[in-house]
């Protein structure tokens, strides 16, 4: 228990490091889902800034470049027909705080520093404490209602690495490859650009920005408890203008249904 | 309107016979006998708008005053569409050096025509939609609209409707006219679940969606038969070949009946004298896109042609954090669109007024 202890103590500690490298005097704004996917604003050239960000809600409203900060996708089945420098993404790995320590710090998989020193027999759920201190999310998993585990999605002895069905690694820069195991409907979709978003060229054979998957839904919450929607709540920008001479929006409350 | 101006023709053949039934108002081939046109069109409509004519009037006194002569020059120039390859490049150099004085910065204005094989169309999945409105503060971003502080001065193309899901209840069931003798008129009629069109604009909860709300975006929906242009008196807005509907600024006349004529509440006018801040002013423009507008012009959303004709998605597409809107060439089977035409459920906003918008809304 001390041991375990230790551990969250290391890495909570290396973590904080991590967070607070960013410059106070940056403007940070997020894409799509508040505190996994922030950007630094700056301009790619005098007067043209690589992204606009809302006032209000910190939102990213305009990219100057829509494929700043990415790389290829990398491999993806029946994605074929596109080449590979036309469908790029922003790589998740740069955005995980613990990431870097999964596979050196603890779950190495190796040797007599590996820690914790037995692998998991099986894949049912169980307490971690050590995994609750450093990801909150994973005191209360809310993905799949108690039947799916972190090792369905997590490799056993390769945590830097997520988990296909074939037990076989898969990097954190590609989860749909992951998600696409148990969701082949959101997958297909999302391959021909009707689930999910691309920015960049809109023409099939154009280049894109693929959005992935944990760019949006976060993998260890997507029922925001009561709510059950995969999608968290946002903050709405401003509402239009008021019509002249309207003081406020109390004329619109009453349903548009008349009653007689 | 004559019958056979109803009958499915292309835009080129609409447009010439057009040109030979208006050829005074519309195809001026000398700049003075434009004006005495366009003025005598405004008379006979009792639409005359005095601050034209004067403002004409002083900028003729002293032509010699060179950012006068381009104001001059802009405000006899011909209609765009009827421009040589020739005219429209000079005008659109003339806006050039305009707005770049204007706005301290270079600004370019694009002509680039549309391209054979691509019809641009939208489709939007209405079950994502969060209500959030970053596609109305990304197309104000984009398209330089006007955002000052008083009435009138605040202009977005994007509207988002909130509208009610609606609560049933057991109270109401068996209440209603007449009382007592088999209920014709009451139970849960008037409860507003799946209305469309009629809900709140101005809706600000702390955070969306909201449980009890769905929401409904709407915006230029670029018709295949655009009531908007059938009506503008002066053949200032037309539809591109490639789809969108666009607004040669300059030739507006400001009468608005555009505005009436649209379905879709989508065209805007620049009722003041337009507020854009030097530093937000986006200086990559196209001419009948996203170009600064003056006072008394209709505007309008046109698929941000200055993005679209340089195969970039439009800025409400790439904003959208939910991935609700697609944009794509129905022409072409692989695209986004079409593929949403080909396997979702897919609907047109007030299909029975037969405006056959481009602009679908799904479902999956
Ligand atoms: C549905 C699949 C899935 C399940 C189940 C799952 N994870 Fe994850 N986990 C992911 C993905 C995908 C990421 C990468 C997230 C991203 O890109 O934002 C991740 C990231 C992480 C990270 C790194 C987070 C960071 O910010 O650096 C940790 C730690 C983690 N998971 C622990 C767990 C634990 C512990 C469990 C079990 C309670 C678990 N995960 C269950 C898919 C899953
Ligand atoms: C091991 C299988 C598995 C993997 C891998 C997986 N999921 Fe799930 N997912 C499920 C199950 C099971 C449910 C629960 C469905 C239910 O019972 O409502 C679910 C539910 C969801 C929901 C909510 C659906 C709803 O209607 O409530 C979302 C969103 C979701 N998953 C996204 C993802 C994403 C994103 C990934 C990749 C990071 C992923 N899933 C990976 C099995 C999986
Ligand atoms: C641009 C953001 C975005 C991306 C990228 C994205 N999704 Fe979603 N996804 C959504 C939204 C929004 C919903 C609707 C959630 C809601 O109703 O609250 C959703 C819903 C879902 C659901 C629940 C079923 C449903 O239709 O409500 C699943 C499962 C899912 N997504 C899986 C995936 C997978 C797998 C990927 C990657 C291949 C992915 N998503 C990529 C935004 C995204």
């Amino acid at each position: 228990m001390k041991k375990i202890a230790f551990h969250t103590l290391i890495l909570a500690f290396c973590c904080g490091m991590i967070s607070s490298a960013a410059s106070a005097e940056d403007v940070t704004c997020f894409e799509s889902r508040k505190g996994a996917s922030e950007v630094t604003q700056r301009e790619l050239k005098p007067g043209w800034p690589n992204v606009k960000c809302s006032p209000k809600t910190g939102a990213v409203l305009w990219w100057g470049d829509p494929f700043d900060g990415t790389v290829p996708m990398g491999e993806m089945p029946l994605l074929d027909k596109t080449a590979a420098a036309k469908a790029v993404v922003k790589p998740r790995s740069e955005k995980l705080n613990i990431l870097p320590m999964c596979g050196t710090a603890c779950h190495n998989g190796v040797g007599p520093k590996f820690m914790p020193p037995t692998l998991p027999k099986d894949k049912n759920p169980k307490p971690i404490p050590t995994m609750e201190g450093l990801l909150p999310d994973a005191k209360n998993l809310q993905h799949g209602r108690g039947r799916i585990w972190c090792l369905d999605c997590h490799h056993t002895t390769q945590r830097n690495k997520l988990v296909d069905n074939f037990g076989n690694p898969v990097s954190f820069d590609q989860p749909q490859l992951l998600c696409g195991k148990c969701h082949g409907d959101k997958l297909r979709d999302w391959r021909d650009g009707i689930h999910g978003k691309r920015i960049g060229e809109w023409a099939s054979t154009g280049k894109k920005r693929w959005f992935v998957c944990t760019e949006c839904h976060n993998p260890h919450n997507v029922q925001d408890g009561a709510r059950n929607r995969g999608f968290i709540q946002i903050e709405p920008e401003t509402p239009p203008q008021l019509p002249h001479g309207m003081k406020d929006a109390k004329y619109e409350l009453l349903h548009g249904v008349s009653q007689h | 309107m004559t019958p056979n101006e109803n009958s499915p023709v292309g835009p080129d053949q609409e447009l010439s016979s057009e040109c030979s039934a208006q050829a005074a108002s519309a195809a001026p081939l000398e700049p003075v006998q434009t004006t005495t046109s366009r003025r005598d069109f405004l008379k006979g409509g009792g639409m005359l708008s005095l601050s034209s004519l004067v403002g004409a009037g002083a900028l003729m006194a002293q032509t010699d005053d060179a950012q006068a002569a381009i104001e001059w020059a802009e405000h006899f120039q011909g209609n765009y569409r009827l421009m040589t390859p020739q005219e429209k490049a000079e005008a659109r150099a003339r806006l050039e050096r305009r707005y770049s004085a204007e706005y301290g910065k270079k600004v370019t204005v694009d002509g680039t025509e549309a391209k054979d094989g691509v019809l641009m169309g939208y489709a939007l999945n209405i079950r994502k939609c969060i209500g959030c409105r970053r596609c109305v503060k990304a197309c104000v971003a984009e398209n330089n609209q006007s955002r000052g502080p008083n009435p009138g001065e605040r202009i977005e193309w994007i509207q988002v409707l909130r509208m009610e899901r609606g609560e049933f209840s057991k109270e109401k069931m068996d209440h209603g006219y007449p009382e007592g003798l088999g209920i014709q008129v009451g139970g849960n009629a008037y409860t507003p679940a799946g209305q469309v069109l009629e809900g709140q604009y101005h809706y600000e909860p702390k955070a969306v969606p909201e449980k009890d709300a769905t929401y409904m975006p709407i915006a230029c929906m670029q018709c295949e038969k655009p009531p908007c242009v059938k009506v503008c008196p002066v053949r200032t807005t037309y539809r591109e070949a490639d789809g969108p509907v666009v607004i040669d600024y300059n030739w507006c006349i400001g009468c608005r009946m555009c505005m009436g004529a649209c379905p879709y509440w989508a065209r805007r006018i620049n009722l003041t004298s337009p507020i854009l801040p030097k530093e937000e002013m986006n200086p990559v423009t196209h001419y009948l896109g996203n170009r600064p507008r003056m006072r008394g012009v209709v505007e309008k959303c046109h698929w941000c042609l200055q993005r679209t004709r340089q195969g970039r998605y439009p800025a409400c597409v790439e904003v959208c954090p939910v991935g609700a809107r697609k944009f794509g060439n129905l022409l072409d089977p692989e695209s986004e669109v079409s593929l949403i035409l080909a396997r979702k459920n897919v609907f047109r906003l007030k299909a029975d007024l037969n405006t056959f918008p481009k602009f679908f809304y799904f479902y999956d």
